[in-house]
């Protein structure tokens, strides 16, 4: 796959689109439906009170319009649970930009400096992709245990970035080895340092690329739930723990879950929608996590 | 390797390679591969971390019946996810193309994306809850089955179960005992129905006439009270009830009651009958499908997990799509080829890598489910929902604490993933190529 | 409810800052500096299973002690499962300094990896001096004291909607035969389904269990069963789970039968009984008092209680109980605990809904109801024929995990109640494993 290849768009009307097209838009659309229900039904349930959404369903919104009230998100807020929404802010913008400033280091090195082992050393790179996080859980517990980090904000980013670098050494790396070589060798006989070709050549040309893995970064690590159920404590803990505590079998706290769970995701969805393009250029140019 | 280029020596000294490398390398050496390195070791002792165990704890992975579940439901993921989700995102992809609002349709499908699993499963709790007046999946199916087989009559409304009774439930539908003679009305007293669902009924009266009759009636009062089996006056008859009339096994007449509960069959021989109320003035509505339940549990998962994934495969199907020459696709339907033939002969071949891809990447995602299984299936019932990557956390982390079974299982995940660790290696040195 | 808790919440934190504020150096006058604020500026950590209404009860409490002592109180929900939520948290060596349990099990479980600490000679005078032996033994393990008995329950209740009886004529039972045969039945007859079981919550059911087999099995055979010195196949055990298969093999009985019941957790099935008044009965503890009064019923009046009726020669009474205990040793944890253990933080307490004291020395005139003072009585009292939650006293593994043991196999028989032999085989061979370890 390159990542040349486009991004959304694009649509290609054709002469063959005569027959069953109005069929075929029906259908569409009810399948555009059937993607955007369940998110509305989140929003909307999270907009009413209690009482109505134990009686009622949430689409009963649509004829009684004054239902929507936004006491569970003052309550929600009241509650701490905003400190949460912090944590995740503390969790997910480190562990983004470490990740594209160690990950982008590594790939450099991968992509234009000659070193002995540098083609095996890749490879190990490119299996460590699909590692389990699993794997790391019990042993990484010790470890923090032993070094008393655990429970803190910087060892989740840490567990974060570490998971996030094969995924963007592999990126960065596919990426820097696309840049004209003239380029790289114009600057060298030049006499430029190192550090200054990467800092003033590569990184500002790779800035799609960079921005491909870090909004695929900042996603994972604001989705997580995993990491941060075994490595945060109550102090540290990002939304998705908070709401998780809050679960119940078959709950009726939805007065809670709802207008959390749509605050957890209202920041990536704007992220997604204003970074769409580099998105899927991301998602073709790696698709192996 | 051959597969990178040389370069040639103009670069700086290797040194400074190792000095660009080292906060990676550390990072991956102590948070991956010590790891699992430390958990080969760890799941060879038990859960105290004492005592060497050998290979006891990869043995209770495959003996414990839990256990066991969890790996059939892996399986179950394995083979059914990966496939839908590509299926899926091809037709899809094939579809889009013929539209015009394709940006805006691959945005609505790719959104899910961005949505964290948690998020995701609350929603889909949401969706899958069991009355069909909160759940939306319920209510969409109880709407559509209504509208083929609405729900009539009184569901609830019984018998008394004891030998007074002078009516006994038989296959569902309500008999009487006692043979009912022509002059001599029936009474079919009922109860199950609560006095605010009778409230608006008419009051029940004793039939008279000398054809077969007899009358149906909830023989409850409010408030309790009443004379068992006899129609007092405040109790309500049960309008537009089917009743038949029997004999010898026979449906021989049928009618309906009355507002006040009374029925008479006309033309009918003088004679002894049975009476009886058949099933389908008891129906219960039907209340959707127990998506929760340990039985569509799985299933119910799977099907978000659709919803988060589809978009996915579509764009990077699409993509494969569009690079696909124009030109094959018009000359196949210049010679006559039908549009599936076309799809089937040139299209799906051609986009066979990117198919590949999206399967294999689906297959490890499906590997590591954890967060949906964990939100969506309510704690009673986990255990029937249980995937590996789950149980590892339960078993490690949970009540029993059994570290030594937990890396065994985070072993065995990796093992899992690992033929797919090869396929990934194949495909990138081929691409170097 | 839980909005007046969170307005008081913010009320409290906004008198704090109040406090802080006059407290910075005035330049003239009164200088007030309260010197009774021993723990200013310590932060503690807290974490129980509570969410919601009982949460919002007891960060009244804390919101007290932190008004008393200047500490500032952080409460963490572990949700459903305690355990879980300890357990990586104990591996990482970064325990909060104070947890709730909701077993006394985990208390042996978590003394014996020695992730518990001894309780100060404070918390220890409060513990002698509020609490019968009886309440002080279930905190302990291997003779050591580690546990608080901070909540108590009384968990041989049904609880009724008393417009439901009346309505179906149905009156209050003494003995299970009359439950089933009479209140059930009238209630049944008369189109409410009798009850609303929380098949869910696994631990409702192994209360219900309990209480049968208490009654039915007598108290010698109850503490033998509890310990694992009879076997789950016994004879008693096939008498009471015959009694139970009585209410779950009646469709009828059960509200939205046992697939529904099962979809039910704790206290979704309160809200069905006085919230949505779909049902007439729950059976469990005090505590139902507290959702009840949260659907808009009123104690005494709607919402009424019957002691769980004889299924054979005894009248059951079964406990349970919360268990503070200090996972880190710090001036803050121990001044917590023993608030906790001391008449003035039960006093704070007693008076919310769904709350019961084991400390005998919080006034009885706290409780917000005639019902919850005699219920109050039994407990502290806790006399010869009372027993306390024999799956909360078990290896959790077995009596207190969602999914496994005890709670999940009650499920299934919920689900199956023609299927009593194999329900017990697999109890027992579970309980096989857990006593064994």
């Amino acid at each position: 796959m390159s990542h040349s290849a486009a991004s959304f768009g694009r649509p290609r009307v054709r002469v063959m689109d005569r027959v069953g097209s109005g069929l075929l838009q029906v259908v569409l659309v009810l399948v555009a439906l059937f993607w955007l229900i369940p998110t509305l039904g989140l929003l909307v349930v999270s907009l009413r009170a209690e009482q109505d959404n134990n009686s009622s369903g949430w689409w009963t919104f649509f004829s009684k319009p004054a239902q929507i009230t936004f006491d569970n998100y003052s309550n929600l807020l009241a509650s701490g649970f905003s400190s949460s929404f912090w944590n995740t802010i503390l969790i997910t913008v480190p562990a983004t930009l470490l990740v594209i400033g160690i990950g982008a280091m590594a790939a450099y090195a991968f992509a234009w400096i000659d070193f002995p082992g540098r083609d095996a050393l890749f490879l190990v790179v490119v299996a460590l992709l699909v590692v389990p996080v699993q794997i790391a859980l019990i042993p990484i517990a010790k470890l923090y245990g032993a070094l008393g980090i655990f429970g803190s904000v910087a060892g989740v980013v840490l567990f974060h970035v570490a998971f996030g670098l094969p995924f963007a050494i592999f990126l960065l790396r596919n990426f820097f080895t696309g840049i004209p070589r003239e380029l790289m060798e114009a600057a060298r006989m030049d006499g430029s340092p190192e550090w200054k070709i990467f800092a003033t050549i590569v990184f500002p040309l790779a800035k799609p690329a960079i921005a491909s893995l870090g909004i695929f970064q900042f996603l994972w690590v604001w989705n997580d739930l995993l990491v941060a159920l075994v490595f945060a404590d109550t102090g540290s803990q990002p939304m998705t723990k908070a709401l998780q505590s809050q679960m119940r079998q078959f709950g009726t706290n939805v007065d809670i879950l709802a207008p959390g769970a749509f605050l957890s995701l209202i920041i990536p969805l704007i992220l997604f929608f204003a970074f769409q393009r580099y998105f899927v250029q991301g998602l073709l140019a790696g698709s192996v996590k | 390797m051959a597969a990178l280029p040389k370069r040639q020596r103009l670069g700086p000294s290797p040194s400074l390679a190792w000095l660009f490398l080292a906060p990676a390398l550390v990072l991956l050496a102590a948070w991956m591969i010590y790891p699992v390195v430390y958990s080969l070791f760890r799941s060879l002792h038990d859960a105290t971390g004492n005592t060497f165990v050998g290979l006891a704890n990869y043995g209770a992975i495959f003996s414990d019946s839990a256990t066991l579940i969890t790996i059939r439901n892996n399986v179950i993921w394995v083979v059914v996810a990966p496939l839908l989700v590509t299926v899926l995102g091809l037709i899809f992809a094939v579809l889009t193309e013929r539209i015009r609002w394709a940006t805006a349709f691959k945005l609505v499908l790719f959104m899910p994306m961005a949505v964290s699993l948690l998020a995701a499963g609350v929603i889909f709790r949401l969706v899958y809850e069991q009355a069909p007046d909160r759940g939306v999946a319920n209510a969409i199916i109880t709407t559509v089955h209504d509208a083929f087989a609405g729900s009539q009559g009184y569901p609830g409304a019984r018998p008394r179960e004891n030998d007074a009774a002078p009516a006994s439930v038989e296959n569902g539908a309500v008999v009487t005992k006692q043979v009912v003679r022509t002059g001599q009305p029936a009474l079919i007293p009922l109860v199950g129905l609560s006095p605010d669902a009778v409230a608006g009924f008419a009051p029940a009266r004793p039939a008279s006439g000398d054809g077969l009759t007899g009358t149906v009636w909830i023989d409850t009062v409010r408030g309790g009270g009443g004379t068992v089996n006899q129609i007092d006056p405040e109790e309500k008859g049960l309008a537009g009830m089917t009743v038949e009339a029997l004999q010898g096994g026979a449906v021989k007449a049928t009618t309906e009651t009355a507002a006040d509960g009374t029925f008479a069959f006309t033309g009918l021989p003088p004679g002894d009958y049975q009476v009886r109320l058949p099933q389908s003035n008891f129906t219960a509505a039907f209340n959707g499908l127990t998506w929760l339940g340990p039985t569509l549990i799985t299933p119910a998962i799977i099907g978000a997990y659709i919803w988060v994934w589809a978009g996915f495969a579509m764009v990077l199907i699409a993509a494969g799509l569009s690079a696909i020459p124009r030109e094959a696709l018009e000359a196949a339907r210049i010679d006559g080829c039908t549009e599936w033939q076309v799809f089937r002969k040139i299209t799906v071949p051609l986009l066979a890598p990117v198919l590949l891809v999206v399967f294999v990447t689906m297959i490890i995602n499906v590997l590591k489910v954890f967060d949906l299984v964990f939100i969506i299936a309510p704690g009673s019932v986990q255990p029937d929902a249980n995937v590996v990557a789950l149980e590892m956390w339960r078993v490690s982390f949970g009540g029993g604490g059994d570290q030594g079974l937990g890396s065994a299982l985070s072993i065995f995940l990796l093992v899992l993933v690992l033929p797919f660790m090869a396929f990934n290696i194949r495909r990138f040195r081929r691409d170097e190529r | 409810m839980r909005r007046s808790a969170v307005l008081m919440i913010a009320a409290l934190a906004l008198t704090a800052a109040c406090g802080g504020e006059a407290a910075a150096p005035t330049p003239s006058g009164s200088a007030p500096a309260p010197a009774a604020k021993p723990l200013a500026g310590t932060k503690i950590e807290i974490a129980a299973k509570w969410t919601g209404d009982e949460q919002a009860s007891f960060e009244k409490v804390l919101a007290a002690f932190e008004a008393k002592t200047g500490a500032e109180v952080t409460y963490a929900s572990t949700g459903e499962d305690t355990g879980a939520y300890l357990g990586p948290r104990i591996e990482g060596g970064n325990p909060p300094d104070v947890a709730i349990l909701p077993q006394p099990g985990l208390v042996q479980q978590y003394a014996a990896q020695n992730a518990l600490k001894p309780l100060s000679q404070g918390v220890l005078a409060q513990i002698d001096q509020n609490y019968t032996p009886y309440w002080k033994e279930l905190g302990s393990a291997g003779g050591q004291v580690y546990g608080v008995l901070v909540k108590a329950a009384h968990k041989s209740l049904i609880w009724y909607r008393a417009p439901a009886f009346e309505d179906a004529g149905a009156a209050e039972a003494t003995t299970w035969d009359d439950l089933i045969g009479k209140t059930a039945q009238t209630l049944a007859d008369a189109g409410t389904p009798p009850f609303s079981l929380c098949g869910a919550s696994g631990w409702t059911l192994t209360d219900l269990f309990e209480n049968v087999y208490l009654s039915s099995a007598g108290p010698e055979n109850y503490d033998k069963l509890a310990k694992h010195e009879i076997p789950w196949t016994d004879p008693s055990v096939t008498t009471a789970l015959e009694k139970m298969a009585q209410i779950f093999g009646k469709p009828d009985f059960v509200l939205g039968g046992a697939s529904g019941a099962l979809q039910t957790d704790f206290p979704t099935c309160v809200t069905q009984v006085y919230g949505e008044k779909k049902a007439a009965m729950v059976i469990e503890a005090d505590f139902v008092a507290s959702s009840a009064t949260q659907s808009g019923a009123v104690i005494g009046e709607d919402a009424k209680a019957m002691p769980f009726p004889k299924a054979g020669d005894t009248a059951p009474v079964v406990l349970g109980g919360d268990v503070g205990v200090a996972m880190k040793d710090n001036a803050g944890a121990m001044a917590l605990l023993e608030f906790l253990a001391s008449k003035e933080g039960g006093d704070i307490w007693a008076k919310e809904p769904g709350y019961l004291s084991p400390n005998r020395n919080v006034s009885p005139d706290n409780y917000p109801s005639e019902l919850t003072k005699q219920l109050a009585q039994t407990i502290i009292s806790a006399g010869e024929a009372v027993r306390y939650d024999m799956s909360d006293l078990a290896p959790s593994a077995f009596g207190g995990t969602d999914g496994k043991g005890e709670w999940k196999h009650l499920q299934d028989f919920l689900r199956n109640p023609s299927d009593i032999k194999g329900t017990q085989e697999k109890l027992e061979a579970d309980a096989a494993k857990a006593f064994k370890e």
